[in-house]
């Protein structure tokens, strides 16, 4: 078992997070063995975000350190998906936020690889049923792990317990949950 | 006990370090090694350790060297520039024979560089930048993981060779994050300091035991002890003949290379019967290791060898490994260094310099197109 998994988006966002939430829970609480590096821009806000997390079951299919050819890739705004969309494989399983990313944009980038691709408004659920934008990282990440299956949740859980700042760790599971639940 | 977290190579040197008796830090911020720092200034003083910043580097690197001979286990971490401030303190701790661990983050220089990003051009800087007749061992890691292990064994080679020893890695693998498994302190073999033999009276902090490595004796122990940066004979006087020197310089480096079993390793990956072999170290033989899988699943014989310790140059390790090859191919995210280390030791053998600049590193599709136009 071996997957690479690419998650991009704008500053602000909460790639990072996501991606250090992932690395987190396939590592310490589903014994996979995960490379994970990230880029971002100098900006706080609005600039590049990027994350990459190789997982695999053996040590020895880990190499490069930095995703090649995705098979699982999470984009939250039109303009990663665009920068980004060449590391993307054919019969890759693509997630995007529709609050940003119109299908147009996808039609386009994607040429003549066939996508499995997942449209869901991430952000836009995360502020009309948690109330605030700001997890809507969390949605997507469950959403994610809800079709991948790449984690089992419960890992995810108890990285969030583990990473986030104890008053977001209920909100965040909350949106996770919702997440998982999307269909 | 062990256990398992999810850490950049940065953090798995300093739990690497702590796991091998690390006692004393002291440092000066710099990209990319700060992060270091700043997790140990947290987590030794919990563990009864001392972290200090000083003002520079110079100062950092003085007081590991004092804190060594005090009977700590003592380390310091900087890149690049920093590193061009200590290698004063690197000769002086060289010539005293002061165990300490340097860890060496490399970036993009010259100067100042690009802090952030990385490159693998310091691979000399570590190895011949002090004056004057020496050897240093040069460990070079390609994952958190073997971040961790080799804390330690950097370690037990400064403590079993009485030598400064340097840990070399960089930008990109400091910031990667893997799964390591952080083993207690009791379930790794720890090298440790050779106490004196002899009563005070009799004692020479110089005088070399059969690998060539002198005893130690530490500050307020009852013995006389002279650090001594001139050229000294066993008791540690300054003697400037010939003879003194010649024997005290011969004896600094041989001690090193005579005692490569102590720190030569060697990863080799399908090297037996390979036509073509790639030499990598790093983060960049992540890199090189993907062309290799991927140029096997073509049906080409190639193998991968990858040195954990740059220096001292294992010349038979790799003269072995090579013994089938038609041409060996030296990736290196540089404009050619260890390559012509390469070259001095298969005189007989085609040898290309795969020169990838790269302030990310080398992806595997730009080496495998520089490796194909010679296959």
């Amino acid at each position: 078992m071996r997957h690479e998994v690419l998650i991009a988006g704008r500053g602000g966002q909460g790639i990072l997070l996501l991606g250090h939430v992932l690395g987190l829970a396939a590592a310490k609480y589903a014994n996979l063995y995960v490379t994970g590096t990230e880029s971002y821009g100098a900006e706080t806000r609005g600039g590049d975000s990027r994350a990459d997390i190789i997982l695999c079951d053996e040590a020895e299919e880990l190499d490069y350190v930095k995703v090649r050819h995705a098979d699982i890739a999470l984009f939250m705004y039109a303009e990663q998906l665009r920068r980004y969309s060449h590391l993307v494989n054919n019969r890759a399983i693509v997630f995007v936020d529709s609050s940003f990313i119109a299908r147009e944009d996808v039609e386009e980038v994607k040429g003549n690889r066939q996508w499995l691709v997942n449209h869901k408004p991430y952000t836009n659920i995360a502020r009309e049923e948690l109330g605030t934008h700001r997890v809507a990282n969390m949605v997507a990440l469950g959403h994610l792990i809800g079709v991948t299956k790449v984690v089992p949740p419960e890992a995810i859980e108890n990285a969030i317990r583990e990473l986030v700042r104890p008053k977001w760790i209920e909100l965040d599971i909350k949106a996770f949950r919702l997440g998982l639940s999307l269909r | 006990m062990s256990r398992c977290e999810y850490i950049p190579a940065n953090i798995a040197i300093a739990e690497g370090a702590m796991a091998a008796g690390l006692s004393f830090f002291a440092g000066y911020p710099i990209t990319p090694a700060s992060d270091l720092f700043e997790y140990l200034a947290e987590k030794l003083p919990e563990r009864g350790g001392v972290v200090v910043q000083f003002e520079d580097e110079i100062g950092s690197i003085n007081a590991v060297i004092g804190a060594a001979w005090a009977g700590a286990k003592a380390m310091t971490a900087t890149s690049g520039p920093g590193f061009s401030l200590m290698v004063e303190g690197l000769g002086l701790a060289i010539m005293t024979e002061t165990p300490l661990v340097l860890v060496d983050v490399m970036r993009a220089g010259p100067s100042t560089g690009v802090p952030t990003k990385t490159t693998q051009s310091d691979v000399y800087q570590v190895r011949f930048a002090a004056h004057g007749e020496y050897s240093v061992p040069v460990l070079v890691p390609w994952s958190a993981q073997e971040a961790f292990d080799l804390a330690v064994k950097a370690f037990n080679i400064a403590e079993a060779l009485r030598t400064p020893v340097i840990l070399l890695t960089d930008a990109a693998l400091a910031h990667t994050w893997e799964r390591v498994e952080i083993k207690g302190h009791d379930e790794i073999e720890i090298v440790k300091r050779r106490p004196p033999c002899n009563p005070p009276e009799k004692f020479k902090l110089y005088e070399p035991c059969k690998d060539l490595a002198p005893r130690m004796a530490y500050f307020g122990e009852g013995y006389g002890i002279l650090v001594e940066s001139l050229a000294h004979d066993e008791e540690g006087y300054y003697s400037p003949n010939t003879e003194a020197y010649e024997r005290l310089v011969r004896r600094l480096v041989a001690k090193i290379e005579r005692n490569s079993h102590l720190i030569a390793d060697n990863e080799e990956y399908l090297t037996r019967g390979a036509e073509y072999v790639i030499y990598a170290y790093g983060s960049t033989a992540r890199s090189a290791y993907a062309v290799v899988k991927e140029l096997r699943r073509e049906g080409l014989r190639v193998g991968l060898f990858r040195p954990r310790a740059l220096w001292p140059f294992d010349a038979e390790g790799l003269k072995k490994a090579t013994e089938s090859a038609k041409k060996v191919f030296v990736v290196e995210n540089n404009l050619g260094k260890m390559v012509r280390e390469v070259e001095r030791v298969l005189k007989n053998k085609e040898v290309i310099p795969i020169n990838v600049i790269d302030l990310e590193v080398p992806p595997p599709d730009k080496i495998s197109e520089e490796i194909r136009r010679w296959l």
